[in-house]
Order: structure tokens, then sequence, then C-alpha cells
């Protein structure tokens, strides 16, 4: 035991379950400040289904430890009697059982979330039950899963066109089986829980403003990048040629990667000298529709494309030494994108989709090339661009800027944590502001 | 028969009945014919429990008796047994045993009845009969429909009989419809208005009748022609029956009909039952109740029960909800169980007191608001919604700061808005529609911007929804609560700024207060439609002139 203050971290996952993009990012974030920060930090990692196979193992607690670090547990819940739409668990045992005894025991100074799903919104209620006002508690925004049911992809289920905004009557059409009234509550559901938070963190400015639109308070929502631990930048080969492009992520379809498969399909048949690796996973979990038709565009690039399926992080090295690009084709916003860090740390210039998050960390014609999202042609004419010319891939390249430091990054989020600890706020409420109309007394009579 | 006396004999005394003389049926009722000059004197008892064993030794079974002893009776002496026999029933406290009573007095009524020549349907034959149905409301309380035609004189007389006796005349006030499908299988034209062949409508029967089978309808004409026809298996079912009488107001088209004045009593009797029904079976109390609570907020839940953890997430931000009295009344008792468990959680979470009156049975909005208001410690009632959420802090403190200076307050009621910032209610208003009819509330701006400088004046209004109504508590005492009348939520509110607005009491609109009403989650739409029908007939029935009156007010 240190005389450190003491942070909680709680993730929705743990990577030594599963490799996720915001749970890599909670560890590293866990570790990095246990190396050097000024405070102890804790990791509470959900476990359960479907994430997990395993069921809880021990009798009368939800907690197991994590391969012998006495400052992390996983935090088992079920998922059988989760609210989906309001993101609370039905039955609150979990929370004002467990969770409660966990915060008593542990009594942090700070808690800093990383998610709350699979726990409940209302969780953020039971530690201000348990752990009062004084604590702080921040909350890092990953993605939109508060604002949209649609897993937080922002992309309409009419059309599969990223959504512009958000209100019960779109989200209703989106979902005709819950009604503008159930989504109205959903939302006031979950304002009321994140009310509770002192501070979000946004890491990027294109989400910060979503959530602002949305009704957090602006003046509680930080833009703060994610700190990447530093790396060792992947050779640059001597290549005449920049034409060799990666694409690394999820096989799905909101991460566009058919998209980029039609875009080779056109630069093979005009015959462009192009070739592109194809990294990722999870093909087995998505909808029957997608899987044939990357298959057949699979099959229809053969010339041009390899499909290497899933990889190992620590290959990422070898991996980026082979490509001149990384393509990151995604047809919704996206928040920041870790393989556009990536792509910076070994310096590689970036072909983004131009929406959201993206458009926002890539910067057209200075560190990498925008696209029309969603746009096949667009996407090839960009390509082609790129390829065309051996002089704009140095220009691009020379012009990435240093990736953000975790130590930078931990330093940044220490101030926020002793600005809080310094001048507890009073919490506000996240309600619609009363109407602007003066209030008449008349009598009809 | 010369005399019958009535005796209500004490079971102790039984032994004084003399051998032969006394029937026991059933053990319940005794029939005691004692020869006394030559004439026998007719006394019928009840008994209140099962007849001693020395006593039933010296009976003889009903059947032999009455044949043996009533069948020399001559047919109007007979008849004025049964009556008589109705009369003691109808005036003696109930045994424990009625149905015994019941069937009873069916064997009695077979004994004594002069069974007349049955209906034939027949084309040739003028008379033609049908009994389609006998619902039954109360022990007392029946609604029947039939046809009853008659081609060669008037009809003068259309007798339905009970099982257990009690005969009762239904014209000249039933309700008369017509029936082109007997006219069509007699050949002749269709018989309307006051002529009408069918027949349906609300009826009582002096004493109770509990068995099923065993009804009877009769007719007579002018030149005393008689026939009679069996009636079908009763039906007991309350909901079903309110469903289908209330599906009868389909043949007429304004609120003005005869036919009302049958299915009104017909379902005031079944809503009286349902709300005797759903009276408080168990009160959970979760946390420090409020000590000197302003005022009790009362919330019916209907189904979905979900409802309360998202009222609670946000009463959680008011500090003022958590010094009233909130007292949530489950209408849903099949959802008991599944309360319970998450309403101890909700609380442990949420910190928010409040306790949670669960009724026997489904007893429909006005039941569960007057159960919730009987319970109420506070000096106001705030009557809410389970669909109804604030749109910010304050809003109970400010209403009931606006009631306090109103000197001849009634009711009270704010904004309601939907889910998209559009009015939902900015005070009710009472409309006809386009060529007369019966008034419907109207919600003032409906659909408009919350921010319509219209909507938003305070003001009087005739009246304000129910959905989130602020009212005195011993005003609403005095009133005896929302009327039970009407079916499912709707017109108890108007119909009570109408009975406050009686006594000189306003209703006023509060726009300063906003809230969200998301209004339409809890019934299937169809159900309302069914039923909105009776209840603004009836609502217009009760309340036209006084509606006149208040709408020459805002003119």
């Amino acid at each position: 035991m240190t005389d450190k203050p003491k942070i909680l971290y709680v993730s929705h996952n743990h990577p030594t379950i599963r490799p996720g993009g915001a749970e890599a990012y909670a560890y590293e974030l866990y570790r990095a400040v246990r190396d050097g920060g000024e405070f102890e930090p804790l990791f509470l990692a959900r476990t359960g289904p479907p994430v997990s196979i395993s069921s809880r193992y021990h009798e009368g607690t939800l907690l197991t430890g994590v391969n012998e670090d006495p400052n992390q547990y996983f935090f088992y819940t079920d998922t059988l009697e989760y609210d989906w739409l309001n993101g609370t668990p039905r039955g609150k045992t979990a929370l004002i059982k467990y969770l409660r005894e966990f915060l008593q025991a542990q009594r942090p100074d700070v808690v800093h979330l990383q998610h709350t799903l699979f726990f409940g919104y209302d969780m953020l209620r039971e530690m201000r039950n348990t752990l009062g006002d004084e604590v702080p508690i921040l909350y890092t925004l990953h993605e939109f899963l508060p604002i949209c049911h649609r897993n937080g992809q922002l992309v309409r289920t009419t059309t599969e066109k990223p959504c512009r905004e958000e209100s019960p009557r779109r989200c209703h059409e989106c979902f005709p089986e819950v009604s503008p009234q159930e989504f109205f509550m959903r939302k006031r559901f979950i304002q009321s829980h994140m009310s509770l938070v002192d501070r979000f963190i946004a890491p990027s400015s294109f989400l910060r403003d979503r959530y602002v639109d949305w009704g957090l308070p602006a003046d509680k929502v930080f833009t703060e990048e994610y700190g990447r631990l530093p790396v060792t930048p992947a050779e640059t080969r001597d290549r005449r040629k920049r034409n060799r492009l990666v694409f690394i992520g999820q096989l799905s379809y909101f991460k566009g990667v058919n998209v980029l498969l039609e875009a080779m399909k056109r630069l093979q048949d005009d015959e462009v000298d192009v070739h592109l690796s194809v990294y990722g996973a999870n093909l087995e979990l998505q909808p029957d529709e997608f899987r044939s038709e990357f298959a057949e565009l699979l099959e229809a690039t053969k010339e041009t494309v390899d499909f290497e399926g899933e990889f190992n992080h620590d290959d990422l090295p070898t991996i980026m030494a082979d490509a001149d690009w990384v393509v990151v084709p995604s047809v919704w916003w996206e928040n920041s994108p870790l393989v556009i860090q990536e792509a910076g740390q070994h310096r590689r210039p970036v072909i983004a989709s131009d929406i959201g998050g993206m458009a926002e960390k890539v910067h057209d014609g200075v560190s990498g090339l925008h696209f029309r999202a969603a746009d096949p042609a667009s996407l090839a004419e960009t390509i082609s661009k790129a390829i065309g010319t051996r002089k704009l891939w140095d220009e691009l390249q020379a012009r990435i800027e240093p990736p953000y430091e975790m130590d930078e990054h931990v330093r940044s989020l220490t101030r926020h944590y002793k600005e809080l600890l310094a001048s507890r706020s009073e919490e506000e409420l996240v309600t619609p502001p009363a109407p602007a109309t003066e209030i008449e007394s008349v009598r009809y009579a | 028969m010369p005399e019958a006396e009535l005796e209500r004999m004490p079971a102790t005394t039984d032994t004084a009945l003399e051998p032969l003389a006394t029937l026991l049926a059933a053990d319940v009722v005794a029939v005691h014919l004692d020869p006394e000059d030559g004439a026998p004197a007719l006394e019928i008892s009840i008994l209140d429990r099962p007849a001693a064993e020395e006593m039933r030794s010296q009976c003889v079974d009903l059947r032999t008796f009455l044949r043996e002893r009533l069948t020399p009776l001559a047919s109007d002496e007979r008849l004025e047994a049964m009556a008589l026999l109705d009369e003691v029933a109808a005036a003696e406290p109930a045994p424990e045993d009625q149905v015994g009573l019941s069937a009873s007095r069916a064997l009695v009524r077979e004994a004594l009845r002069d069974p007349l020549p049955p209906s034939l349907l027949d084309r040739d034959e003028p008379q033609g009969m049908h009994f389609d149905s006998v619902l039954a409301l109360a022990e007392d309380a029946f609604y029947v429909r039939g046809w009853a035609r008659d081609g060669q004189a008037p009809l003068q007389r259309l007798t339905v009989v009970s099982p257990e006796g009690s005969r009762v005349e239904l014209l000249p006030g039933i309700y008369r419809e017509p029936r082109p499908d007997v006219h069509s299988f007699f050949e002749e034209p269709t018989r309307t208005g006051a002529e009408g062949t069918g027949f349906l409508g609300y009826c009582e029967t002096r004493s109770p009748s509990l068995l099923s089978t065993g009804w009877i309808l009769e007719m007579e004409n002018a030149l005393g022609v008689a026939r009679e026809f069996p009636g079908p298996q009763v039906t007991r079912d309350l909901l079903g029956a309110r469903t289908s009488i209330l599906n009868d107001l389909h043949k007429e088209s304004g609120w003005e009909t005869p036919l009302m004045d049958h299915v009104v009593p017909a379902v005031s009797r079944i809503q009286q039952r349902l709300e005797e029904r759903a009276a408080i079976e168990e009160v959970w109390e979760f946390g420090e109740p409020a000590a000197n609570p302003e005022a009790s907020i009362v919330v019916p839940l209907y189904g979905r029960i979900d409802f309360l953890e998202h009222q609670l997430a946000q009463f959680v931000h008011d500090p003022e909800l958590r010094e009233s009295d909130l007292i949530y009344v489950l209408d849903s008792p099949e959802l008991a169980t599944a309360l319970k468990a998450s309403a101890g959680q909700l609380f442990e979470l949420y910190g928010v007191p409040f306790r949670v009156v669960v009724l026997a049975q489904n007893g429909g909005y006005s039941v569960a608001n007057n159960r919730g208001a009987s319970l109420a410690r506070g000096r106001r009632l705030l009557l809410l919604n389970s669909d109804v959420l604030p749109a910010v802090p304050g809003w109970l403190g400010r209403m009931s700061a606006f009631y306090e200076d109103q000197d001849s307050i009634g009711a009270l009621g704010p904004k309601l808005l939907f889910e998209d910032d559009t009015l939902q209610h900015a005070g009710i208003k009472f409309q006809r529609p386009p060529g007369g009819g019966a008034w419907e509330n109207e919600h003032y701006f409906k659909g408009l911007h919350r921010d319509l400088p219209a909507a938003n004046m305070t003001r009087r209004v005739p009246a304000v929804s129910g959905a989130c109504l602020m009212i005195d508590r011993e005003l609403f005492e005095d009133l005896d609560g929302l009327r039970g009348m009407y079916v499912q939520g709707d017109y108890e509110d108007t119909d009570l700024c109408l009975r406050l607005r009686e006594r000189g009491r306003e209703t006023w609109y509060l726009p300063e207060v906003e809230l969200y009403h998301l209004e339409g989650q809890s019934y299937a739409l169809e159900t309302r439609t069914a039923m909105s029908r009776y209840n603004v007939w009836l609502h217009t029935r009760l309340w036209d002139s006084e509606i006149e009156a208040a709408m020459a007010e805002t003119a």
C-alpha cells in the first residue's frame, strides 16, 4: 500500500479476455498511472457473457482476481436481465450490494469510468450513494452508445447513412418497435445518471460536439486525445512506388472494408498497379449478407488483395513496414480511431473517410488524404492520386505529427483529477432549459 | 290460498315443526304447510344454517312434498306462493349457503309454475321469440337480450323469470331495436322504433339469482295468447359483459339515446363491483416517510411498472420530492411479485421514500387514485400518471405555492409536453363535434410548441388533465374522489373539475410548471376507442348544462 490517492478505473472489459480499442487503452492508462503517476490506480473490469464464457467463479461475490495483481479485479455481471434500451440491469443487486461493498472496501479518492456498459448507467448513482459528492467522477466517452441505441454507431437503419441528428422521432424511425416516448425516456434516464459525472473526457472534438449537442453541459466535456505508449517506428523501406495499402480493423460493415474492396476492384479493372493487405477479425460475427458480399469482393480482387485474417498486435511493426498507406474507410463517424494513431506512430500516411473523427485526426493534403465516405469511386480516385506521385507520399509523411504520448496524457489527466479534488463543484443537472416565454397572468372570465 | 304467513324460523326451534307438514330443501328453505280449519296456511322460512339432525329425520324430500302437497293449490295461489317466496328471499339477510337456497327455490319454482306453451320457430306460428343472452352484473342485476315477435296482436307482456322464480316485467321500459334478421325470416317488413322486435337492457330481480341455467322468457299478447322460451346460460365474466354491453352503443349515434338508460346502470353496477374487488391488499413502505408532507403524490401503476424506475431517476434530483408523500398504486396485481423485488432495490438506489399500495384486483384509473388518496398524509393531493416526467426540479413546490395563493381554487394543472416539446396539455375545454352531439374534451393548443404565447398564460380553464392534477385533499375526500362510473381512465378528471365548479371551485392552468406526458404507452388503442364512446356520452348526460355554462364563460 502507498499513501498516494486512489483512482478507480472502470472498464467494460479487460484486454486479457478479449482485445478491443477502448479496453486496451484503459488498461494501458492503468499501467502508465501505476508506473509513474501520482495516484495509486485500481482497475475494475467487467466480465461475463457475451464477452467471456466464464461464469462467476465464487459463491457470494461477483469479484475475481486478475493475474495476481492486487489492484485489478474482474466484476461479473449477467446480461440475461439487462435492459439494452436504457442501459441498465433490471435487477440492481450487482450495484446496490456488490459494487457498493467493493467501493466501501476500496474507498477510491477519484473514479474515472471508461464505460458503464454491462454495469448500467445507474452505477453512477450507486457511486454517488456510496462515495458521496466529495469523490470526483470522470467519464471517458469512447463512442456514442448513450446517444444511439444502434450500438452507438450513429448510422441510420433506414439508409445506412451516418446520422447527423438524434431525436426521439428519428430514433423511432430507426427502431419502429420502440416508441418515440420510450426513446425520450431512455435519454432522460441516461442523462439523469450522467449528470452525476464531474468531467467528461472526449478523445475527439467531433465526439465532444455530438455530446454537447445531445445535452451534456459544454463546460463539463473536455477534449483530450488518447495517449500512446511509445513504440519504435516501423522501418520505412525505400521503394520506387508507394503502392502498398493496408486495412487494419474489424471486418464489419461500419468499418467500410467492402467500400475499400469495391475501390480495389475498380483499380484492378483499370489495371492500376496497387496492392492491399486486409487484417481483421470477427468476420464470423457479421451478418450473412455482409459476409457473402465480402467473400465475393475478395474473389473478384484476388489479383491485388491479400486477406490475412486475424493478426497479433505484436506484428504491427512488420505489417506497417510492408505498407505505404493505411486506409481507414469507415462509413460511420468514428471517434478517434486507434489505427490512425498507430499509423502516425509508424509514420504511415492515412487515406481516410472525410467524416467525423477520421476527418478530424487526418488532415487532408497535410498528413494524409480524404475521400468521400462510403464512395468507392472517390476512394479509387484518391488511391490513384496517392500512388501516382512518389513525392506526395514523402511530403505527407514528413508532416505527420508525433503521436500524443501516454506520459503527457497521464500528466494532463492528473491535472484534471487534482483540479477536481481541489474544488468540488456543485453537481448540476442535465435538463432542458426553462421556457424563455414570459408568463402572464390572465383570467378568462 | 287464504293466508300466508312469513316467519323467520330460528334453527334452534326447528323441532316445533310437524312431521310431513314441513319441508326442508337443501337444508336451507323450509316450507311449512299448516292445515288449519281445513285450509292450508303456508309458511316459508330460510334457515341460517343446516338443519338439526332430528329435524332432518322428520322431513320428506322436496320433490315429493311439492308434488303431494302443493299441486292441489290453484294456479293463482301457486303464483302467489312464488311471489311470497321471492319476497322472503329478498327481505331476509343472505344465508350462508346461498347457492343451496337458490337450488331449493328453483325446485319450488318448477313445482309451482304452470308452464306456458313453448314458442316454436316456425313461419306459420304467429308468435316467435328468442332469449339471446343473460349477463349477470350483480346478484340481482342483469342485462338481457332477445327478441319477441307477434303477428297476431300487440305484445302485452314480456317477462323474464329467474331460475329462483323472480319475475321481471320488461315492458315498457326495455330498449327496443329493429331485428331485420327476424323479419326476413317471417318475410315481412322490419319493425323499427318502439315497435322494434329486438329487446335489450338492464333489469333487476327482486331477490338474488345465482343459478346459471333455468332462465325463462315469457310473452303474452293482447288476446291472452302466451308463450315461453328457455333462456341461455348466464354469462358471469364482468369484463366480458362490460365490453359486450359497451358494444351495444354502436347501435346508436347520439348520447341522448334511451339505450343509455340501460347501459349506464348496467356498466355502473359492473364498475361498482370491480371497485369492491379492488380493495387494498397490501401497503409496502420504502424509506422513512416525510414527517409533515405538504403534498401526497398518487401514481397508479398499470401494466408498465418500469415507469417507476424512470420517475425515480428524475425525482431523485428534486429535494422537494424527498419531502413529499409519494404513493404508487399497483393496479396490475399480477405484477406484485415483480414490483416488490424491484421497488426495494430502486429505493436502495435512489433513496426517494415511497409507498406501494397493492390492489387485490385491477380496479381502473379512478379506483387506483382513490385508494392511493385514502392513505395520503399530505395537505394536498397531486394525481400523477406514471408516464409523466418533470422537465426540471421544483415543479411540485411551484404548484403548491400557486394553489395556496388562489382562494377559490379547486383543481390545478400544469403545462404538459410531448417528447418533442410540443403541447400535450395546456388546459381542457369542451367542444361539440360539427352538427352537435356529445361534448368532447379538447386539450388547448395540442401539438403546438411549448413556447406559444397563448399557452403561456396562467388562467382559469374549464378543466385540467388528471395526468397531473393538484387538489386539496379534504376537498377531494368531500367529493368522494374520482367517480368510478367512467370506464378506464377517461373523463374522470373533467368530471372532477365540473363537480368542483358546481361547488364554486375554480380550475386553473399553470404554464410556468412543465412536465412531459409520454401518453399512450399503457393502453392498447382499440380498447380505448371502444370505451371512449361510452365515457363521452355519460359525461355529457351528466354535465350538459354545466359544460354549456363553463364554455359560455370562456367565450
